[in-house]
């Protein structure tokens, strides 16, 4: 048995820190700075149930927002208002979804 | 489902043996819920990867009197390892008896559980001994006509925590008594306890109703058994008697490894360390009730007694009498086979698939694909080159899950996880069985994997990682003119060194991670030999595994307390039951990859790849060869259709503390792999800050050749990701450029420089 923690990570997100959004926005595929990339292991390392994930419509062109149940044997939850037609896109939007949950403030486009 | 794009998953079916010789057949096994009917192709894989950035799917239609419409069935897969004893006289005659063993659950409170039984679901009869839903040990009883009688203990037992179990029936009285004694009863892990209850006297036992020891019968199908209720953990000394025991008499009977043969009320007395690499188990008493394994359950497990005097099952099997057994094992679906394939002698070998396409009315467009291999004709070889298919990586990652079960992969990835519709059938339907990075669902990690089960990672459209990667090599070959036959690592394992020595020059794959003894000895005399081998893939040669004796397309893994590991087996757990070698990594067992081919693994790196920089050895005329046509100051792969770079996923460097030959040539080096290589574990024995591959040079990627024996010689990558920069430009780059000056000298029969 060696499994991971998904309540391990607790790096405490400064939600003043707009810069770093900043940052993630102009180049979600990074390299990052050192205070990002703690602030997207915070966001990143969360327990499958939940989990945002991306499912493929069509390789290299089309992808559809989803959730992972947590829980073996059952579907994962498609978002199917929510699709991209780029990982950035995706990247970004997931990214705005999971500081606010985590911090409580909403980032406007 | 409707989602857009191609449906993979609404047909599946596997191919059985897995790699045939032209001339040979290929029985194609299907199932689908929903469809009806499909068209069947058979296609030669060129390129199985649909990733635009690489070549893209390259597919070749073959004729055969197979393709067309063909109707296709559900064929349900039923899950579950157990043992299966046939009935005899001796077990339908039984009156009064008691049932015991040590028992280690690993998911009690869950659902009903059977720890052994002689029952019929369908009829209620006869008798089971087992875990109630909600964790607490119980015998029942029934006699076919709806009643049934069972004694329940007072307390549920514990996860993980050994304890003596018996229950026992009186014919006289119809008595029902269960005991479980929990063998560390301390600091609150105390769970011994009883339950007693009245039954029906003098019942009579159903006929033809096999024993089964962890699961029971349904009633149907009684000669290859259909079950359900199955256990979850290690059952170890199961013993039948003929009488009413107490508790500490039963326990007595269990507690010896060696049982008196004529004591006249032992019926039973299994002792699964006799032969544990074999599938049957076998009976101490003088009743000789032996049985059969059904979905190769975990042997070689460390049983109640284990105190850590052995590590090795070869060394006291008297502690390794236990088996664990999983509800959601799988090695054999079991299915009918709906059609076979004679493969013509004229078919070049390769990678092949059957195409099964449907437009249903209300779902997305079908094409799944089975996949299968042809190899070269042992008795004709026709090329100088051969690939060796490395079936052993393909059935270690068979269906992973983990990325689905587990935290880490996005920050690994440094990005969002990309589900396939392959991982949405997955995520539904664990039923096919995952891979040997997954665990079941106790949490205990998957040791066995093989091929009669859909594999969805194996086929054309699949998930990128091996299978994919490898086609872009075939795509390669095929696109250079390069003539190649087909071996497979499975022939290396079972015919040793005859596999490669028609062959001037080997390739082994993007991936070839998983190695038994016979396949690494067959490619090291081979190399010894005058072998040219081009080794053109990453983190290879790292595990060591077993075939099983007699199970084709049937791997064994064991992952103990090194390596990037998913899981990490129980203590004492590290050999393999297949063969009682130690498993882990090769390093632990003194054969580190760099030996073998220069480099050994060093790091993931899955957010970014990088290219590899000239180094000067590169320029000595021993190597200058390679170089021909590539400018002296050239990055070399910096492109490729994963992350931008030839050096990339998971990576490997030379090191001659860990057996680089000092006849090696460093020729260039991919040192520049930023903060997403994260080194292996074994890569460093304290923690401190600078491990990460921003920091870290030893967190690299290095192309290193050497010569060997009898003008032989080693070319080696380093890199996953090396084979997926080959299409780059159109073919037209410095990595096609310098393999195809490699493959070309490789295969000139003067002697390697």
């Amino acid at each position: 048995m060696l499994n991971n923690d998904p309540d391990s990570a607790h790096y405490p997100i400064d939600a003043s820190r707009r810069d770093l959004v900043e940052e993630f926005r102009r180049a979600p595929k990074g390299p990052h700075s050192r205070e990002l990339q703690m602030v997207l292991h915070r966001l990143r390392w969360e327990s499958p149930g939940g989990r945002y994930v991306l499912v493929t419509v069509e390789p290299g062109k089309r992808w559809v927002l989803g959730r992972l149940p947590g829980v073996r044997g059952a579907p994962v939850e498609l978002m199917r208002n929510k699709t991209y037609e780029s990982l950035a896109a995706a990247e970004w939007d997931v990214f705005k979804l999971r500081w606010e949950a985590l911090t409580g403030q909403a980032i406007e486009d | 489902m409707r989602l857009g794009g191609i449906d993979t998953t609404s047909i599946l079916g596997y191919a059985a043996p897995l790699a045939v010789e032209p001339g040979g057949q290929v029985a194609f096994h299907l199932s689908s819920d929903s469809l009806q009917k499909v068209d069947v192709t058979v296609v030669r894989v060129r390129c199985g990867d649909p990733d635009p950035a690489g070549p893209g799917l390259k597919l070749v239609p073959m004729a055969s009197p197979v393709n067309g419409p063909r109707a296709v069935s559900h064929q349900p897969i039923r899950t579950g390892s157990c043992a299966v004893i046939a009935d005899r006289p001796a077990l339908r005659d039984l009156a009064s008896f008691t049932v015991g063993c040590f028992l280690w659950p690993t998911l009690p409170g869950t659902a009903a559980q059977t720890i052994l039984s002689r029952w019929r679901d369908d009829r209620q009869a006869g008798w089971r001994l087992g875990l109630d839903a909600s964790g607490h040990l119980e015998l029942a009883v029934g006699d076919g006509t709806g009643a049934v009688a069972s004694a329940r203990s007072a307390r549920p037992v514990l996860a993980r925590e050994w304890l003596f179990v018996c229950g026992s029936y009186d014919a006289a009285t119809g008595q029902l008594a269960v005991h479980q004694i929990s063998l560390d009863p301390q600091a609150g892990r105390d769970r011994s306890s009883h339950g007693l209850a009245k039954g029906g006297a003098g019942l009579a036992w159903p006929q033809d109703v096999p024993l089964v020891i962890a699961a029971r019968c349904t009633g149907e199908a009684l000669d290859a058994p259909r079950t359900a209720a199955h256990f979850d953990g290690k059952i170890d000394r199961p013993r039948l008697c003929r009488a009413t025991l107490e508790p500490g008499a039963m326990r007595a009977q269990c507690e010896r490894i060696n049982p008196a043969p004529g004591d006249p009320d032992l019926l039973a007395a299994w002792d699964f360390s006799i032969d544990i690499p074999g599938l049957t188990v076998q009976d101490r008493s003088a009743h000789r009730l032996h049985g059969r394994l059904v979905q190769v359950p975990a042997r070689g497990v460390t049983g109640a007694n284990w105190d850590g005097t052995a590590n090795d099952w070869r060394a006291l099997p008297a502690h390794y009498g236990a088996i664990h057994f999983c509800a959601d094992d799988m090695a054999d679906c079991g299915w009918s086979a709906d059609f076979t394939l004679d493969v013509p002698t004229d078919w070049p070998a390769g990678y092949y698939a059957v195409r099964l396409a449907a437009t249903p009315a209300d779902g997305d467009p079908v094409e799944s694909y089975v996949g299968f291999f042809v190899r070269s004709p042992r008795a004709r070889p026709a090329a100088k080159l051969a690939i060796v298919v490395p079936i052993a990586t393909y059935l270690a990652y068979a269906n992973g899950a983990l990325r689905m079960d587990q935290v880490h992969a996005e920050s690994m990835l440094e990005g969002l996880m990309v589900l396939s519709r392959d991982d949405l059938y997955l995520q539904a339907h664990r039923e096919v069985g995952l891979s040997t990075y997954d665990t079941h669902a106790d949490g205990s990690g998957w040791r066995v994997s093989g091929s009669r089960r859909p594999i969805l990672n194996m086929r054309p459209r699949c998930n990128t990682f091996n299978y994919g990667n490898d086609t872009h090599l075939i795509d390669w070959l095929e696109e250079k003119g390069i003539d190649y036959d087909v071996v497979t690592d499975e022939d290396l394992h079972r015919e040793g060194l005859a596999a490669l020595r028609p062959y001037r020059c080997v390739m082994t794959l993007s991936h070839p991670e998983y190695y038994s003894r016979e396949m690494w000895d067959a490619l090291d005399s081979y190399q010894r030999a005058g072998g040219r081998h081009m080794y053109l893939g990453g983190n290879g040669f790292y595990w060591r595994i077993a075939f099983h004796r007699d199970l084709a397309n049937v791997i064994e893994v064991r992952r103990d307390v090194t390596g990037v590991r998913t899981w990490e087996g129980e203590a004492g757990e590290a050999h393999l039951a297949f063969t009682g070698e130690a498993g882990g990594l090769w390093r632990s067992n003194g054969r580190a990859p760099q030996r073998l081919v220069g480099v050994g693994f060093d790091a993931q790196v899955f957010d970014r790849s990088a290219g590899y920089r000239r180094l000067p050895a590169s320029h000595d005329p021993r190597a200058a060869w390679m170089f021909e046509g590539i400018g002296a100051d050239e990055m070399i792969g910096n492109f490729g259709a994963r992350n931008g770079g030839a050096a990339g996923l998971e990576i490997d460097r030379a090191d001659p503390s860990l057996g680089s030959p000092p006849g090696m040539l460093l020729v260039a080096s991919a040192d520049r792999i930023g903060y997403g290589g994260m080194p292996a574990p074994e890569e460093f024995r304290t923690f401190h800050r600078g491990l990460d591959g921003e920091q870290n040079a030893r967190v690299r990627a290095d192309l290193v050749y050497f010569p060997t024996a009898q003008g032989g010689g080693v070319f080696s990558t380093g890199s996953i990701a090396w084979v997926t920069a080959l299409s780059h430009n159109r073919y037209d780059n410095n990595v096609s450029r310098l393999m195809e000056n490699v493959v070309r000298r490789f295969l000139d029969p003067a002697p390697l420089p």
